[in-house]
């Protein structure tokens, strides 16, 4: 049997679908794109233009959908659809990669517990309708109990007791505490991660955890051995950059002469005792705080009742306390 | 800049939550924009792109005072304005003068900045209508071809293919109808013309455009003939437009821009599972379709292999533990020595 034609035929075939070059042609099937990166045939480009520029261009074609077609298809209405792979040509992206949402307080906390999420289906079966109805919304099943035509009344109700009233203030304040939580998120995520808010102040939040660490800090090292033998707390942090400093054990005569004459001169002096000098005092600040003064020489009832007093008699009984204090103002 | 805008019903919100940055981004919608003078061959050819284009592309048919490449211009902000505006990534800007015929700017953008532009002079042009063909379905993708090692080495020609890319094709998808592969955007350079020889060639200016080869786009529907095998035959069909043009002025992408621009979305763990992104190791599918696996087990140990347990050789008071190869007569005499020694001492205490 002569099979010489058909192995003519088939080559035939193939010659027609496939695309000998010398450089092979560079096909990225993800952006339906081919690169002939041989060099430009000048001989055939000088002769006839469209004609070269035609059969360079089918040959990029025919490269790319013999690339196309090899992919895996999955079926489809209109035909055969191509799986394309990932593009491998980098291209520039025409907006920045879309920052991730900050998780909520609950996200947070799921993660710390490995809670895993579950999706809840947003209609929930009704045994007595037999069918599906929404868990919220329109004819939603969180408000069975505001809608329903009779109504258990507890033993010890009050004679006012209204039930759907009950019910339908229990729903509303679960939405509101919803929002005011979605609020709480919303307000967190828009300040960032950090410890700064937007503006770049800490927020107010923040500045104070920083202050009550601060004073911790301070407390702590302010034994004799600086904080080395106190008790610690679960979790406490251990503060860094604290050190006792000793003096010398072999310092010179005068050094020491000249802290016990300090440490003398200081125990000679009043000067921490000593009260502010009446005469450095500033102008506007008077010596003398009238109001206390006041408040003492009426004992508590005020200048008014002090006039009074003066000017000869009590003028009226009572009158003791705040109520006279308040003239003390004036 | 625009104001922030707060949606005030689900509509709006849908809407502005489109304009969102995404993983997987939209087609670049572009912007054609007529400058303050251009000639009829400019109007054709962004008319003929623009049906390319559609439906991701927006007209600016009315005259624009812009000037891209002028620095002391606010057109970099007009480009930016525009593109928060329209949420446009790509700007076609045609204008004409006396120095510059017929320039056709192409201007590409990130986050609303000015990322690259690129600017080429339209030689010759043959529009759509005035080629008598069938025309491909607009809004289907087009294939694309270039053709010239110098998209690969010139970093001029790299970034006109780049910018061509973005423009028609940029968009990343996973699959696609093999039916509806209607037509190819072919680029295709002249014969690179080497640069003059001169007596200084340090004198020379790195960007000599004259020796620069012409820009031959060309767009051709495909036909798919029956082969006989699985991979059809393609005859093409000239369809217009044809343009041949000159690369002119350009600014390229500012790296740090760029970098930004190209970093790319990490792949989900589904995607690394079907094996994207990383090799797969020890699967494989055959030849019928099934997924095999090759497992690797560690070096067995054989020294700790339970063998047959026998009430003889279990370990007793005076029984013998082991017993291996030609030591084992050895041991058994010391352990029956040792074995007489305890009952020594057991009797001299």
């Amino acid at each position: 049997m002569d099979v010489s034609g058909i192995i003519a035929s088939n080559a035939a075939k193939y010659a027609a679908i496939t695309v000998e070059k010398e450089t092979p042609l560079d096909v990225d099937a993800g952006l339906l794109l081919v690169t002939d990166l041989n060099p430009i045939d000048e001989e055939s480009y000088a002769a006839n233009l469209e004609d070269h520029l035609q059969s360079l261009a089918r040959d990029g074609a025919q490269a790319l959908l013999a690339a196309l077609f090899a992919l895996p298809t999955t079926r489809s209405d209109d035909g055969p659809l191509a799986q394309l792979p990932p593009p491998t040509t980098a291209l520039p992206r025409a907006k920045p990669l879309p920052k991730p949402k900050p998780p909520t307080k609950w996200e947070q906390f799921a993660a710390a517990k490995g809670i895993q999420h579950k999706v809840r289906d947003k209609r929930e079966w009704d045994e007595e309708r037999q069918e599906w109805v929404n868990r919220w919304g329109r004819d939603g099943k969180n408000r069975r109990f505001e809608e329903q035509w009779i109504t258990e009344v507890p033993a010890n109700a009050d004679v006012d007791f209204d039930p759907r009233k009950e019910a339908r203030d229990e729903r509303k304040a679960r939405v509101a505490k919803n929002e005011k939580q979605r609020l709480g998120n919303a307000a967190r995520a828009a300040g960032g991660t950090g410890k700064k808010g937007e503006d770049g102040e800490p927020r107010p939040r923040d500045a104070r955890k920083q202050q009550i660490e601060r004073t911790l800090a301070t407390s702590r090292i302010s034994t004799a051995s600086m904080g080395k033998f106190d008790r610690k707390l679960d979790g406490e942090k251990k503060v860094r950059g604290v050190k006792r400093k000793f003096d010398p054990t072999e310092r010179p005569l005068s050094d020491e002469k000249d802290a016990s004459l300090a440490l003398i001169s200081r125990m000679g002096s009043d000067a921490k005792k000593s009260r502010r000098d009446p005469a450095a005092a500033p102008d506007d600040e008077p010596m003398l705080n009238v109001r206390k003064a006041v408040r003492f020489a009426s004992k508590g009832r005020g200048g008014v009742a002090l006039g009074r007093a003066a000017a000869g008699g009590r003028g009226r009984g009572g009158g003791r306390g705040r109520g006279g204090g308040r003239g003390g103002k004036r | 800049m625009l104001r922030n805008i707060k949606p005030k019903n689900a509509r709006s919100k849908r809407a502005l939550d489109a304009r969102l940055p995404k993983d997987i981004e939209d087609p670049r919608t572009t912007v054609f924009v007529r400058g303050t003078h251009t000639g009829q061959v400019l109007n054709d050819v962004m008319r003929d792109l623009m049906a390319l284009k559609r439906p991701h592309a927006i007209s600016f048919s009315k005259k624009n005072d812009i000037h891209p490449f002028d620095t002391a211009s606010t057109s970099t902000a007009s480009l930016e304005f525009w593109a928060n505006k329209n949420d446009a990534s790509m700007f076609v800007i045609g204008q004409t003068t006396k120095k510059r015929p017929n320039g056709l700017t192409l201007v590409r953008m990130f986050d609303n900045r000015v990322l690259d532009m690129l600017e080429v002079g339209v030689e010759s042009f043959v529009s759509m209508a005035d080629i008598k063909t069938p025309k491909s379905t607009p809004g289907h993708k087009p294939l694309m071809h270039f053709a010239s090692d110098l998209f690969d080495t010139n970093p001029r020609f790299a970034q006109l293919k780049s910018m061509l890319i973005a423009l028609f094709n940029g968009e990343v998808i996973d699959s696609i109808c093999l039916a509806g592969l209607e037509y190819v955007i072919s680029v295709s350079l002249g014969p690179s013309v080497p640069a003059p020889a001169t007596m200084y060639p340090n004198l020379v200016k790195e960007e000599d455009l004259s020796s620069l080869p012409t820009i031959h786009l060309r767009s051709y529907t495909t036909r798919l003939l029956a082969s006989g095998t699985k991979i059809p035959r393609v005859e093409l069909t000239p369809m217009g437009p044809s343009l041949d043009m000159r690369l002119r002025r350009h600014t390229p992408p500012d790296p740090e821009l760029l970098k930004l621009a190209l970093k790319t979305p990490k792949l989900k763990k589904t995607d690394i599972e079907k094996g994207l992104g990383k090799k797969r190791k020890n699967i494989e599918v055959d030849e019928m379709g099934d997924l095999r696996g090759q497992i690797h087990v560690g070096k067995q140990d054989l020294g700790k292999l339970q063998t047959r347990k026998m009430k003889g050789l279990k370990g007793g008071d005076g029984a013998v533990e082991e017993q291996e190869g030609p030591d084992g007569e050895e041991e058994e005499e010391e352990e029956q020595d040792g074995q007489q020694r305890k009952k020594r001492r057991r009797q001299s205490t």
